[in-house]
């Protein structure tokens, strides 16, 4: 950061880190990405891979020692002991190293330019990611080189609600649209708690209490209510034949909060303590919409099986705590006492850094908790994929899956492990043996 | 590792002992800075000594707080000692963090919480850590049971001369027993982050390097004319003329004879960069003055890795998780530890953090993956900042007459997935519980 208040100067990095999500007018975060990188098509491109000879870590069904993957068009074509594939495929040999599906990272803040708080109202559901998101963030290269190969890109936690994030695979080197995940399902970012307290509540505005906080999403979707029940009149009389209804005025917060309600987001909730989870779980039930996740909690191993009834997964930190007060009881044990109380558990960065080694955080999970290979390897996988809603597409060496998968040095839980290949859609997109970045479709601008 | 049936029984017996401890409270069981009375010897480790290479199925007894008998399967155990199996377990030294904030924060955002900077002038060498060091702060039990034993606690990066350090160790019964050394030496801090240049309206002095290598520069010389005064009103004081004898003192001030022992190069300045250019100019303006130097951070020198070896100075590592610059490499960060080391630079390992130090082994574990030899990273958490901070007589190693600060863990100490299973300091026990490990066992069921 090339400017910082005196504030700043006295937080410890996971502080400032914290705070970057809420701090986009102190901005001059540098991820500035300079020239565009420009395409090319490498000659190692084929319809047909096979990766062989490696330890398998499949995350559904288990390992499997010395085993090969055949890829076909960019899927997951077969996968065993042995696998049938065409002559003139293109072998990567894996032997002696580690295979396992490309990491998902469901909370991050890369390649946005900071731009990640439109905090100028409290209530910002109308706000689109894809509108900020910078292709070419080096963020993007770097965490790829540690293994991920999709991310959520979410909004950061001043607004109680945020607005709608994207879903990118790490396909760096390539245009805009070819980072977008085809398909996946639209999230949209609420917050509550500290954050939006200290931003609004600085500036003597609502919110600057949960009181406020959560009033503020009763009177939101109360007229988003209103909104959807104008337009249902109103389609309700074009149907019924009506010549000249009067057409109600087209309001994008409005729309994007009946969408909400609507069922047609998946709600990713930044909330931290116990109570909370239980306030959002209530108001999620009064105005009939789902909760996809809680990221950050926490303090989920208190409400743990409250969480699960309900369906919902957690989004956390290994380890992080004690940064702000309602961070206070993070324990490193929260993700195994919610996963044996049956919630889905994801290990996210939200993180420029954490992202890159992602493998290690989920490593810590196996020694917090005695965590299995296969729970700790879901944390960073399928069940990340889950929470993002492409859990039918990625996170698993399973057939039909996208080839998105990385080839690792060491076992890749532990903490000497380097990713040294990492395939997306079954093309290579870094090789850490190549000279200058290791990126296979990236050339710095000429 | 933790199983459901070792979580239940401390469920337990945690709440078959909760009505004895409402009824009387719990002497708290800590090291002592005195000799420990009791003889425990740990029988059948992998002992990694540091010093002299690692010793399978291994010995180590520990008495009256130091180690008193290290070596093989024979070695002999007194009759009085309590042995503990750790057949299977690796032990070793204490970790060594090289930089923290322990003690002078709780939580971090709130304000009344930190006592990490004092941010009203830039030249500040007359703060001492030690007079805010809490003690009795929640943050140290969370580090100490995953195997650091001892640390540097620092004042936060903010002034270029924030103050003193201290050298602590990670249990006692209070501050007194914990500080080990006091003002061990002085971070000097160059990297741009101590400009007072938040925006054109608030900006002050200084606001730019050149204001605050001057600034530095100017602090030194007053130092050293005060020095002089000093000396010239001593000398004039042990004269034998009586109108020099009535001569009266200069006046005393504590900031310039803070920066005395550190201009007279009897303690080391702990010299802070991160660009090139900015270790450059804050060496040079250490050489200026004499400083006794190790050099910190360095994250972004890696243009300047054989000139670094060249000063022969040590380095602290450890913010390998930097990002690179935008033109860089992924690794060029990561990688750094293991191109010092491989120059023979002596180098060691730091958190800077309070929350996380107990990550510290971890990061010497991933600058493995990137190149570092896996005894050099061991080393730069115990034997190599022992000798950097002037104990390696009494910490870093395993060996006979060193101060018995030894861990045991079912893994390799570097690695996430390791559980640490004994903690000793001063050759007693820690007690593998902290504020999380009760709140892990209250909801666990």
């Amino acid at each position: 950061m090339a400017r910082r208040s005196t504030l700043f100067r006295v937080m410890p990095l996971v502080l400032l880190l914290g705070l970057l999500a809420i701090s986009a007018q102190m901005g001059a975060q540098a991820t500035a990405s300079g020239k565009p990188a420009e395409l090319f098509v490498p000659n190692e491109i084929h319809n047909d891979v096979v990766i062989r000879g490696g330890t398998l870590l499949t995350v559904t069904h288990g390992r499997i020692e010395n085993g090969s993957i055949y890829i076909h068009n960019g899927k997951i074509a077969a996968i065993g002991k042995t696998v049938q594939a065409p002559a003139n495929a293109t072998v990567i040999d894996a032997t002696g190293r580690w295979v396992m599906p490309g990491i998902i990272d469901s909370h991050s803040h890369i390649a946005l330019d900071n731009d990640v708080n439109e905090a100028t109202s409290p209530i910002t559901p109308h706000m689109m990611m894809r509108d900020a998101f910078d292709y070419n963030d080096k963020g993007i290269y770097r965490a790829l080189a540690g293994g991920v190969t999709t991310s959520l890109l979410l909004h950061g936690s001043a607004n109680m609600i945020g607005g709608q994030a994207i879903v990118i695979k790490h396909k760096h080197g390539l245009r805009k649209d070819d980072l977008l995940f085809p398909g996946a399902p639209q999230s949209i970012k609420f917050a509550s708690g500290e954050n939006p307290k200290r931003v609004y509540g600085g500036r003597n505005q609502l919110p600057a209490t949960r009181m406020g906080n959560f009033e503020i999403m009763r009177q939101s979707f109360t007229e988003a209510r209103e909104y959807m029940r104008d337009w249902d009149d109103y389609n309700a009389k074009v149907a019924k034949g009506d010549k000249d209804p009067k057409v109600p005025k087209k309001d994008l917060k409005l729309e994007a909060l009946a969408d909400i309600l609507r069922g047609k987001l998946l709600v990713q909730i930044h909330c931290y303590r116990a109570d909370e989870f239980l306030t959002e779980m209530a108001l999620a039930k009064e105005f009939g919409y789902k909760i996809r996740a809680f990221h950050h909690a926490v303090e989920a191993y208190k409400v743990a099986d409250k969480i699960a009834a309900n369906g919902i997964a957690v989004a956390t930190w290994p380890d992080w705590w004690g940064f702000k007060q309602e961070a206070w009881d993070g324990i490193p044990w929260n993700a195994a006492i919610s996963l044996r109380k049956g919630v889905r558990v994801a290990i996210k960065s939200d993180s420029e850094d954490v992202t890159r080694r992602l493998n290690t955080e989920a490593g810590k999970v196996m020694h917090y908790g005695n965590v299995s290979e296969d729970d700790a390897l879901k944390m960073i996988t399928l069940n990340a994929a889950w929470i993002i809603g492409v859990e039918d597409r990625v996170g698993s060496l399973d057939v039909g899956k996208d080839a998105d998968i990385g080839i690792w040095n060491n076992y890749p839980l532990g903490s000497n492990a380097l990713a040294d290949q990492v395939l997306i859609d079954g093309e290579v997109f870094f090789d850490r043996t190549r000279p200058g970045l290791g990126l296979t479709h990236y050339k710095e601008g000429q | 590792m933790l199983n459901k049936f070792v979580y239940g029984l401390i469920l337990v017996a945690g709440a078959l002992a909760l009505p004895a401890l409402a009824q009387k409270p719990q002497k708290p069981k800590t090291a002592a800075a005195e000799p420990a009375s009791g003889t425990i010897a740990l029988r059948g480790g992998k002992l990694l000594t540091i010093s002299h290479g690692v010793i399978e199925n291994g010995v180590l007894v520990m008495q009256n707080g130091k180690i008193t008998a290290i070596g093989g399967a024979s070695t002999a155990i007194p009759h009085d000692a309590k042995v503990i199996d750790v057949t299977g377990m690796t032990v070793y030294p204490g970790l060594i963090d090289s930089e923290t904030h322990l003690g002078l924060t709780e939580i971090s955002a709130e304000q009344s919480t930190n006592d990490m900077l004092e941010a009203s002038d830039e030249i500040m060498p007359h703060m001492h850590v030690y007079d805010a060091f809490h003690a009795e702060t929640a943050l140290i039990p969370v580090a100490r049971i995953n195997g650091i034993t001892n640390a540097i606690v620092a004042p936060a990066i903010g002034d270029t001369l924030p103050g003193q350090d201290s050298f602590i160790q990670l249990a006692g019964r209070s501050s007194e027993e914990m500080l080990l050394v006091r003002d061990i030496a002085m971070p000097l801090n160059f990297t741009g982050r101590q400009r007072r240049n938040e925006t054109f309206q608030t900006s002050k002095y200084p606001s730019t390097r050149m204001g605050m290598a001057t600034q530095l520069r100017q602090a030194f010389l007053d130092a050293q004319d005060y020095d002089q005064k000093m000396a010239a009103y001593e000398k004039k004081k042990a004269s034998g003329d009586e109108k020099d004898k009535a001569a009266p003192p200069p006046k005393r001030d504590l900031k310039l004879e803070a920066l005395l022992p550190y201009l007279h190069g009897q303690k080391p300045v702990i010299l802070a960069a991160e660009e090139a250019n900015d270790l450059l100019t804050a060496l040079s303006l250490a050489n200026e003055f004499h400083l006794k130097v190790v050099l910190n951070h360095l994250a972004h020198s890696g243009s300047l890795l054989d000139k670094i070896a060249a000063t022969g100075l040590p380095v602290i590592v450890g913010p390998i998780y930097e990002q690179p610059k935008e033109s860089e490499r992924y690794d060029a960060v990561f990688k750094l530890p293991a191109e010092l080391a491989r120059r023979g630079v002596k180098i060691a390992f730091a958190s800077y953090d309070a929350h996380q130090v107990r990550n510290l082994p971890y990061a010497a574990g991933y600058a493995t993956a990137f190149g570092l030899p896996h005894d050099e990273a061991l080393k730069a958490l115990t034997l190599n900042p022992a000798e950097i901070w002037g104990v390696s007589d009494k910490l870093g190693s395993l060996d006979t007459g060193k101060q018995a600060n030894v861990v045991v863990a079912n893994g390799d100490p570097l690695d996430v997935r390791t559980d640490v299973k004994h903690v000793f300091i001063g050759g007693e026990e820690i007690p593998l519980v902290n504020k999380q490990t009760q709140l892990r066992d209250q909801y666990w069921q």
